[in-house]
């Protein structure tokens, strides 16, 4: 078994292709998992003291002092119940508004699907700023309302050009076909397309809730000091307390897109995500 | 009303509130920023100088440079390494590519906070690394911290993946067929690339690049974290005009700045798109 540590051996022994795959397959998780991995490690130790790999002492320590502190916990609170509003205020506003754009011809197109790049082509800051001054006006400051619009602007482009490319690729043979047979057009757009572009919409609305809930920035600025999500509170942690408290929180913050990503799996490809960042 | 016409309106309908919306949360307050830029703070009266500032100030003209130094290293290496990434997922099947194929979309939905904070416990000069090699008997410092290099990885962490899904994405249009074609017919392993993916996939190249570029000109979680004091990133140096200085017209100034740096990529993906027959519809 030890023999396989020495390279050369090893080279010989799977043979070239396997050699280099278990090369790039080490470098790329060594790069991507590794950091994640080793905060897993860090959240679970009690003491972790300089010149060590390993956590002298393990716990859960620090689960608990999180789990202590109020303002964290109605943090995560927050988060969601921004998450949730903007997600669905998003999908009731873009979803419609995508369908439009993939299925009507009119003119000014272009326009509209192009109005939409504006939220990621202009300073996120550069916006908030200027809404900031809006929502001084209209009384938006630290309210719900305003941290939701803050939060709905950052995805909206993903929530129009993503289900728009999914309903593109619907054939319209197969609309006309249930059409055929006698179904309305509300009927064949609930049985039909919808179905068949469920994988895009589930990409877009995966990003839009999970956007929503590390959004820090905007949160921070338009928020005040009424809405704090969990983001706007880990950037307190990050200064404040010791390294495993930030780990704790970064898995905390992590859990709702882990569970989201596996009940969607399904529908996570290359292709459903690519089709967000073309205007086709 | 004709039909057709019945047609257009509901069209125009769906697409109206969302289109609203952006106009006027997102539209109707860069419009505002644009006035407030040209604005003389104590005056009110119209002036060039929060823009001058930028392009005099040797700090400022220092952050700006460094910005554009970090945002096209980041674009060349993540562009690069995602390519080959996207030909070995494309080209490669076995089980090592299958399960890569799988676990580079995560990233892409790990909060960027998080990906940052971690990846500082391991390059920070007492993270994994240093501990790692002080068991060998070295002290490596990486000196990553508050460094370009350290926000370039960071960068590259969450651009690599990004931009190979793009390409992927690119590649699995391509069919079998032609490559097989092009084999049939003699052609080397390098010339049906150069001949034949390359130009098939170029445009996937440049949709990843332009965003790949936008989204780190106005980057702030990383370099909040990561960057160090001077030279700064422009997303920093945005904030401080805002949040230390109070200078909201200079805030504003800079964004506009960064709008029309992050335009000229957008024009060349604007572009390409373009040029799409389909797009005319």
């Amino acid at each position: 078994m030890f023999k396989m540590l020495n390279p050369r051996r090893f080279y010989h022994a799977v043979g070239k292709q396997k050699f280099w795959e278990f090369i790039i397959l080490a470098v790329f998780i060594l790069f991507f998992y590794g950091p994640m991995l080793n905060m897993c490690m860090l959240a679970f130790a009690n003491t972790y003291e300089v010149p060590a790999v390993l956590p002298q002492e393990w716990g859960l320590k620090w689960w608990k002092f999180v789990f202590e502190q109020d303002n964290l916990v109605s943090s995560i609170v927050q988060s969601f119940v921004v998450a949730i509003i903007t997600t669905i205020a998003s999908m009731l506003l873009c979803i419609p508004a995508a369908y439009s754009l993939a299925r009507f011809k009119y003119p000014g197109r272009k326009v509209f699907m192009l109005s939409f790049l504006l939220t990621n082509a202009f300073p996120k800051l550069g916006i908030y700023t200027s809404i900031a001054i809006l929502f001084y006006k209209y009384n938006l400051m630290g309210s719900l309302l305003g941290v939701v619009i803050i939060h709905m602007i950052n995805s909206m482009m993903f929530m129009v050009w993503l289900p728009s490319s999914a309903f593109r690729s619907v054939h319209r043979q197969q609309e006309e076909a249930a059409r055929d047979v006698g179904a309305g057009p509300i009927r064949t757009f609930f049985k039909v397309t919808l179905p068949m572009a469920m994988p895009g919409i589930a990409v877009a609305t995966l990003y839009t809730f999970l956007g929503s809930m590390e959004e820090a920035q905007g949160t921070m600025l338009v928020g005040l000091a009424r809405i704090k999500t969990m983001p706007v509170e880990m950037f307190g942690v990050i200064m404040d307390y010791p390294v495993q408290v930030g780990a704790v929180f970064a898995i905390l913050l992590i859990i709702p897109a882990v569970v989201m990503i596996f009940a969607m799996r399904k529908y996570i490809g290359p292709e459903a995500i690519a089709g967000g960042f073309k205007m086709k | 009303m004709s039909k057709e016409k019945k047609r257009m309106a509901f069209g125009y309908a769906l697409v109206m509130p969302a289109f609203l919306v952006v106009m006027l949360v997102v539209a109707w307050p860069i419009v505002t920023a644009v006035q407030k830029s040209f604005t003389d703070p104590e005056t009110g009266g119209f002036t060039f100088d929060n823009y001058l500032y930028f392009f005099t100030d040797p700090n400022q003209l220092k952050n700006i440079f460094f910005t554009m130094f970090v945002c096209f290293a980041t674009v060349a290496i993540a562009i690069v390494v995602a390519y080959l990434l996207a030909l070995y997922l494309r080209f490669v099947k076995s089980p090592v590519a299958r399960l890569i194929g799988n676990l580079y979309l995560i990233p892409r939905f790990v909060p960027s906070l998080v990906a940052v904070y971690a990846m500082i416990t391991i390059i920070r000069d007492s993270g994994l690394i240093n501990r790692i090699s002080l068991l060998f008997g070295a002290d490596v410092k990486l000196g990553m911290m508050y460094h370009a290099s350290g926000m370039i990885t960071m960068n590259l962490w969450f651009n690599i993946p990004f931009a190979a899904l793009m390409i992927t994405a690119g590649l699995g249009a391509i069919p079998d067929s032609i490559i097989e074609g092009a084999r049939d017919v003699g052609a080397t392993k390098w010339k049906t690339f150069t001949s034949m993916i390359l130009p098939l996939s170029y445009k996937d190249v440049v949709v990843a690049s332009t965003f790949v570029f936008m989204s780190n000109v106005g980057s702030f979680t990383t370099p909040y974290l990561m960057g160090g004091n001077a030279p700064k990133m422009l997303g920093i140096a945005l904030f401080d005009q805002f949040n230390k200085y109070l200078r909201y017209e200079r805030a504003a100034a800079l964004s506009v700045i960064m709008f029309l740096i992050c335009s000229v990529s957008a024009a060349v993906y604007i572009y390409t798109n373009l040029k799409e027959k389909d797009w005319e519809h």
